[in-house]
């Protein structure tokens, strides 16, 4: 039951009704609480001793999709409750006729499981609970839904690899292969470590050391793709090598930059990648001095209103800030001709990010 | 003007390394992270260069001339602490992957009243080292240049100021290794260059110590601060000016700023509570806290504050995380055991010259300076001044190194883990630290510097030392036990410093636990945490934060590619595979 801080008298006068509501409140949010595991969970007992008492019957119990009941309370005399389980798994409508019902719970349209009443006056109430269910295994079904999305969506940018990349790669290695066997070699090494850092299932976090691995053969490809046009330099401080950070953070920006600022020109440009410790941050700057962007562009994309296919900036800034708050999003300075510079900064030590 | 030739050289390239530091290691196409992974030499190189403070390159020196050679227990301390924390603590600490105690509590008991408390425990541990830093600094450069202790002081300050705004935050490996390397350059060769040139007698002298009664020849002795001289026979001095002044029989002052040259023969005033340079007791080789007596007890109380405070040093545990994994930050504390070991073979040929050819610096409370002062002594030509130039730089190196990570540190304690805030705020948060410890060691000029930053060590010692040991491998350990012990450690010791300053003095052995805590601060400490952590649970996620301390990380996964073929060609390869093994 609910607890009221407080005995002051002159609250008195509306103290009954507020605590019978609030305990009933209480019991409900229980109610949904217990069933977060699903209907077949280790509370589900739990939930329906409160469903008993919020709708004050003899008995109450929920069964799952495998027909498993879960009962609270004295067994209705007369009424065999699980063919009523039963019959509602079959036709998902309700069952059986007062006092003894059982009413489908359905999550997105879905059936999921299946309430019993016994005992009970008025076919209301019982609805209303059994809604109060199913919203809240609804709420449950969705969150699990947006954590799979959020496991896609990375997902999806590991697999990100441009095809357009992959053949480019591919016909300069071939092209090489009998002018300059060994060069071609060493060009499908990188390929090989490319694939298999974009493509391998590992954990949520890696070491800037492996990412910034990562971001040297990539640019070594894009070098032999590119030739001149390309200069790449890169410069980390070993202090930050160990820390921890997100996977395939720093990778995305870099293809942005060879992507958008200097693929688009003819002229040659240049890609800076730095690393260094800033006190307990660690600083990773990706700099080009290709064609830029309007700030107010810029801007957009990170809001996620940009391009579909440059997901990548939204969805590092987004990664950025749900490991390590707000206050670490990107930082993109640029202007039209002036290249783009997209800063990162990181704790150099976070509770919980370890590769 | 030697002071200028011998600081703006240390500042310049200091800050060059910083600056360029990051930029040296540009390469276009063959570069390789792996390559760039820091060796456990260099490392431990950089570990030495930020640990190796002024206290130690002149502390040390000056302890021997004033107390005897008992005094060369604190390097012994200070280099076995780092046996302490191989053993004990480096690896486990670099595989939690935290930087700091704070993050270090955080990641084990997830406790933010702990995180606090530990900031406050860096505040108190970094002023405790950081005074004596600027002290001593100011010290050596007021000696150089003439001027007033406080000038010196004030101009380290500055210097430090402008070195952090000049790039300085980023407190880059390469910067304290070679840091570590001036140091022992500029600390060996004159030292070399000192026995070779003073001839037999005062070799002779010096491995035969007398006690410091009359002086030598005419002695030239400025007083920078205030000084109660007990005088036994009446003394005729010149003061600068030409006049002259007898001290009578009895207690004398002397006031702050004042020079005078006290003529061949004349007796050495005594100070109280004082044996002079060579007097009875000097040569042995045990710690007398405060003249005392009870040596076993002092010097037992200062090797167990220094051995177990060395693995709570804020800056340092700091350096551990630049290594690539646990093995190898266990091997950098193997190393930096060895290269603290070639250097603190020295501090002991200073001191015991310094007794032989700058005694009166006793007199003054100025004994820091002994090493700086010891080649115009022997020189008073141009290799003198330049042998002062290199050991001034060498001081002045070392209190730069020291000072520049523990006021990182500092401020990354009070704006992350006090205060909530970005960088703005630390940049700001380290110029008002930088402030705040030249106020206060302006009224420190007459506290030693090995003792200041002993008091560290203690303070260290009594709180990060049980957090961390019982954190790693105490599984009971629970965050209101850990709260416990180290507020109990940190006021027991702050309480004892206290007493040591401003309290009434007192006697005997009761002196020693009093001015130096530790022997029975650290195992309250402990007891406190044992206790109160077996009267609560431990935190649930206890197995897998023990697990995470102690398992082996995952081998390098960019080197246990398959595609990573040990076979590749090129020259920087083939290099990385030498740098890694």
């Amino acid at each position: 039951m609910s607890v009221l801080p407080g005995q002051d008298p002159a609250a008195r006068s509306w103290r009954p009704l507020k605590r019978g509501a609030l305990a009933t409140l209480g019991v409900a949010m229980r109610v949904a609480g217990d069933v977060a595991g699903g209907l077949s969970g280790p509370r589900v007992r739990a939930a329906v001793r409160g469903v008993r008492r919020l709708l004050e019957v003899d008995g109450t119990g929920l069964a799952d999709l495998s027909g498993r009941l879960e009962w609270v309370g004295q067994t209705p005399s007369g009424v065999d409750v699980m063919s009523l389980v039963e019959d509602v798994l079959h036709s998902e409508t309700k069952a059986g006729r007062l006092p003894t019902v059982a009413l489908p719970l359905h999550a997105r349209d879905e059936l999921s499981g299946v309430l019993v009443v016994a005992g009970a006056s008025r076919m209301g109430p019982v609805r209303d609970v059994a809604d109060w269910i199913s919203d809240a295994l609804e709420r449950n079904r969705l969150e699990a839904m947006a954590d799979q999305a959020a496991q896609a969506e990375l997902r999806a940018l590991r697999a990100e690899i441009s095809p357009h990349f992959v053949y480019n790669a591919l016909t300069v290695i071939a092209s090489l292969v009998r002018s300059d066997p060994d060069r071609s070699r060493e060009l499908m090494l990188d390929f090989a470590d490319y694939t298999r850092y974009s493509l391998a299932r590992h954990g949520d976090y890696t070491t800037v050391a492996d990412e910034f691995h990562a971001i040297e053969t990539y640019l070594a490809l894009q070098r032999a793709v590119l030739g001149d046009r390309l200069r790449v330099q890169i410069r980390v401080a070993p202090e930050v090598l160990a820390v921890a950070i997100p996977y395939l953070v720093l990778q995305p920006l870099v293809e942005n930059a060879v992507r958008h600022g200097i693929e688009p020109r003819s002229r040659s440009g240049l890609v800076q990648v730095r690393g260094e410790a800033e006190g307990s941050d660690c600083v990773i700057s990706i700099e080009d001095d290709g064609v830029g962007m309007d700030p107010a562009v810029a801007e957009r994309v990170l809001a996620g209103h940009g391009r579909s296919d440059s997901v990548g900036l939204t969805n590092v800034d987004r990664r950025l800030r749900n490991v390590y708050g707000s206050w670490f999003g990107l930082v993109v300075e640029t202007a039209p001709d002036a290249g783009t510079r997209v800063v990162v900064r990181v704790p150099m030590f976070q509770p919980g990010v370890m590769p | 003007m030697i002071a200028a030739l011998a600081v703006a050289p240390v500042v310049l390239i200091t800050l060059l390394i910083g600056l360029r530091g990051v930029a040296a290691m540009r390469t276009t196409s063959d570069f390789l992270v792996a390559s760039r992974r820091v060796s456990p030499l260099l490392n431990s190189a950089a570990v030495s260069g930020e640990y190796l403070s002024a206290a130690s390159f002149l502390g040390v020196a000056g302890l021997v001339v004033k107390d005897g050679l008992g005094a060369l227990w604190y390097p012994v301390g200070f280099t076995a602490g780092y046996i302490a924390m191989l053993a004990l603590v480096a690896a486990p600490m670099r595989r939690s992957g935290a930087l700091t105690v704070p993050d270090f509590a955080e990641a084990r008991l997830a406790s933010p009243p702990l995180r606090r408390l530990a900031a406050v425990a860096i505040l108190v541990i970094g002023g405790l080292y950081l005074v004596p830093q600027f002290r001593t600094a100011g010290l050596v450069l007021s000696v150089v240049s003439g001027s007033q202790y406080w000038v010196g002081v004030v101009i380290a300050g500055v210097v430090v100021a402008v070195t952090l705004a000049l790039g300085g935050m980023r407190a880059a490996t390469y910067v304290q290794a070679f840091q570590f390397c001036l140091k022992l350059v500029l600390f060996i060769i004159p030292a070399i260059w000192l026995l070779l040139r003073v001839g037999p007698d005062v070799r002779q002298e010096a491995v035969n110590p007398t006690e410091f009664t009359h002086f030598g020849h005419d002695t030239a002795v400025t007083f920078r601060t205030a000084v109660t001289v007990d005088i036994t026979t009446p003394t005729t001095v010149r003061d600068t000016a030409g006049g002259e002044l007898t001290m009578p029989v009895g207690e004398f002052q002397i006031a702050a700023g004042s020079e005078y040259i006290f003529p061949e023969g004349a007796a050495v005033p005594g100070l109280k509570g004082q044996t002079p340079p060579g007097g009875a007791g000097w040569e042995r080789p045990l710690i007398d806290v405060q003249g005392e007596g009870y040596p076993l007890l002092g010097t037992w109380a200062v090797l167990l504050a220094t051995m177990l405070g060395t693995m709570g040093l804020p800056h340092v545990l700091m350096r551990f995380h630049t290594s690539p994994d646990g093995r190898a930050a266990r091997r950098t504390a193997a190393l930096t055991v060895v290269l603290l070991s070639a250097f603190y073979l020295f501090p002991g040929i200073y001191g015991v010259l310094g007794r032989v050819l700058v005694p009166q610096l006793y007199l003054t409370g100025a004994t820091d300076t002994a090493v700086v002062a010891l080649p115009s002594q022997v020189d008073d030509g141009a290799w003198g001044d330049a042998f002062t130039a290199l050991l001034t730089a060498g001081a002045f190196a070392s209190f730069l190194a020291t000072s520049l990570g523990l006021l990182l540190v500092v401020s990354g304690a009070i704006s992350h883990d006090l205060l909530a805030g970005g960088l703005r705020q630390l940049r700001v948060t380290v110029f008002l630290a930088a402030v705040a410890v030249v106020l206060l060691a302006l009224p420190a000029a007459r506290l030693d510097a090995g003792i200041l930053v002993t008091w560290g060590f203690t303070v260290a010692a009594s709180t990060f030392s049980p957090l961390l040991v019982l954190g790693i491998w105490w599984p009971r350990l629970t965050a209101a036990g850990a709260i416990a012990g180290v507020a109990v450690g940190l006021l027991a010791t702050a309480g004892a410093i206290v007493m040591t300053l401003f309290g009434s003095p007192v006697h005997g052995w009761l002196a020693i636990l009093v001015a130096q805590p530790a022997p029975w601060s650290v195992p309250l400490a402990f007891g406190t945490m044992v206790v109160v952590s077996l009267f609560g649970r431990p935190p649930p996620w206890t197995t897998t934060a023990m697990l995470r301390l102690h398992l082996r990380e995952q081998p390098e996964r960019d080197l246990g590619h398959s595609t990573f073929g040990l076979d590749r060609s090129s020259t920087v390869r083939r290099m990385v595979r030498r740098f890694v093994r």
